[in-house]
């Protein structure tokens, strides 16, 4: 599923955010990636999604090598992610329905089964009744299951989710992550960004990577490490 | 393809949306766009009808030839055999004072009780000569030449101001539509460019969702093409009415100016203004939405 070798990310002006990355993730796994803010996290999420480039070492990401690339491949290889954004980035004036459709639109789905996947999804968030609510009226964590829902929808293998627990308290911030842990199975793998360590330290599976001033430290758990 | 069928509603609201956004400008480039193609559509149309009048001057072009009146029956028949045996010329016919004087009298119509203050007829003869226009100078110059003819009496003139006066709204036409052009196009590429900085989160979000280009760009170039075809069918209107007032003003002033028919020369200059409207929208629209600079996600 992704295979860093020696990668490395530094930025224009100079700030290195990630240094001398080495990593596999099969298909399937559940990672966890901490760290404090600033330490590289969203950096190694921009690197899967193509935002950003490695500037030394060779990153692969279902296949697809991650160099410069025109953006239609990009976009081809973003449309087997199913993204969860730190600020949702779900559209404005548009119903939560909408939203989660408006993820699968270019993915040559027929209107029922879009229609009929959409909602799928949002009854698995638990938001079936709030189909019709504009995004703006819904609350933080309302609007966090719509762009999970959106996420999942679309029938991702790589569900990225940045700081999806945000300022929850920790019922509702566990509760979200395991609505998206719930979402791996033999296809699809999980990455989840978090700062809230506490939130994971009882996790008995998973590839649990905590990154350090651009550097990782990588440990397995239960099936992750066969 | 699949995916644009399945999608063509979200991309009509979508367009919806957008043009609702950005309201008031829009609905001022459409009231620019419907001016500009108004004055655009006059200027083809004064070229069409000019044009059209020319043609059938041409296809009507007489001379009147003018004898010396001492001439005899045989002289004068000797005349036409002289003036038929000239190459391009057609018809030709002896037009004596009598039927000169009913002539008038048709043409003055209302007026011509003047012609009753003549205690004769005031009208000489003289011979009808129909001819190839494209050849009247070589056939004047051999006409001259002819024994006994005194003067001719041709619409060279009025049909070289006539034709001066096509070259210029030819002229006027060419830049117009240049004119048009240009404008359009800026006017959609501009609007176009401020609804894309406007949705510019909702852009970066598609790309990130792994949208393709043309998926998003489409609803921007449906609002460009809506912008000019309502545009263009505001033009449509105004030259509809006008046209059709128009044009019974100048037929009740000047009855002998041969017009093209009001019905086609409108239908003509709508389709013309619709298909010309689409196309500039179209084109400014993917021009509009060519350049996305700072801020976008790739």
């Amino acid at each position: 599923m992704i295979e860093a070798k020696s990668v490395s990310l530094v930025y224009e002006n100079g700030t290195v955010a990630l240094r001398d990355v080495s990593l596999h993730i099969k298909p399937g796994e559940i990672v966890y990636i901490t760290g404090p803010s600033g330490s590289g996290k969203t950096s190694f999420l921009k690197l899967l999604m193509g935002i950003e480039y490695p500037t030394t070492g060779r990153l692969k990401v279902m296949g697809q090598t991650m160099s410069r690339m025109n953006a239609s491949n990009i976009r081809r290889l973003r449309q087997k992610m199913g993204p969860v954004f730190q600020e949702f980035k779900l559209i404005r004036g548009r119903t939560a329905l909408e939203n989660v459709m408006l993820g699968m639109r270019f993915l040559g789905f027929p209107p029922k089964k879009m229609q009929e996947y959409a909602m799928e999804a949002l009854t698995n968030v638990g938001l079936e009744h709030k189909s019709s609510s504009l995004v703006e009226r819904l609350s933080w964590g309302e609007s966090q299951r719509v762009a999970i829902a959106r996420a999942i929808a679309r029938r991702p293998s790589l569900i990225l989710a940045d700081e999806p627990t945000g300022n929850l308290d920790v019922d509702n911030a566990m509760n979200i992550m395991d609505l998206l842990t719930s979402f791996r199975d033999e296809n699809t793998s999980v990455i989840i960004t978090t700062h809230a360590t506490h939130l994971i330290e009882d996790k008995e599976e998973g590839t649990f990577i905590r990154i350090k001033n651009g550097n990782l430290q990588i440990e397995r758990r239960g099936e992750a490490l066969v | 393809m699949k995916s644009a069928v399945y999608n063509m509603g979200y991309f009509l609201k979508e367009a919806k949306t957008l043009f609702k956004i950005d309201f008031m400008s829009n609905v001022l480039s459409i009231l620019s766009i419907g001016l500009i193609f108004f004055i655009l559509a006059l200027v083809i149309s004064g070229w069409d009808i000019m044009s059209f009048i020319i043609e059938t001057i041409e296809k009507e072009a007489e001379i009147n030839i003018y004898y010396r009146e001492a001439l005899n029956n045989e002289e004068i028949s000797k005349l036409i055999d002289d003036i038929k045996s000239v190459e391009g010329i057609g018809d030709v016919k002896l037009v004596d004072e009598e039927e000169s004087y009913l002539r008038m009298k048709d043409i003055l119509g209302d007026e011509a009780h003047i012609l009753e203050l003549f205690e004769d007829n005031p009208f000489s003869p003289f011979i009808e000569v129909q001819i190839n226009i494209a050849e009247s100078d070589i056939i004047l110059e051999k006409l001259n030449e002819i024994e006994n003819v005194e003067y001719i009496r041709d619409n060279k003139r009025v049909l070289d101001r006539l034709y001066d006066i096509v070259s210029v709204l030819e002229f006027i036409g060419i830049l117009a539509v240049v004119a048009v052009g240009i404008s359009t196009l800026m006017v959609v590429s501009h609007i176009i460019r401020q609804g894309i900085y406007n949705n510019r989160d909702q852009i970066n979000t598609l790309k990130l969702l792994g949208a393709p280009q043309p998926f998003i760009d489409f609803p921007f170039v449906l609002e460009g093409l809506f912008l000019t075809l309502i545009g263009g069918f505001i033009a449509s209107i105004l030259l509809f009415v006008l046209l059709n007032y128009g044009y019974g003003q100048v037929e009740m002033a000047i009855p002998f100016i041969p017009l093209p028919s009001v019905k086609n020369l409108i239908k003509a200059m709508i389709s013309f203004t619709l298909v010309t409207s689409a196309i500039l929208g179209v084109i400014g629209s993917l021009l509009g939405v060519a350049k996305q600079g700072e801020g976008y996600i790739r």
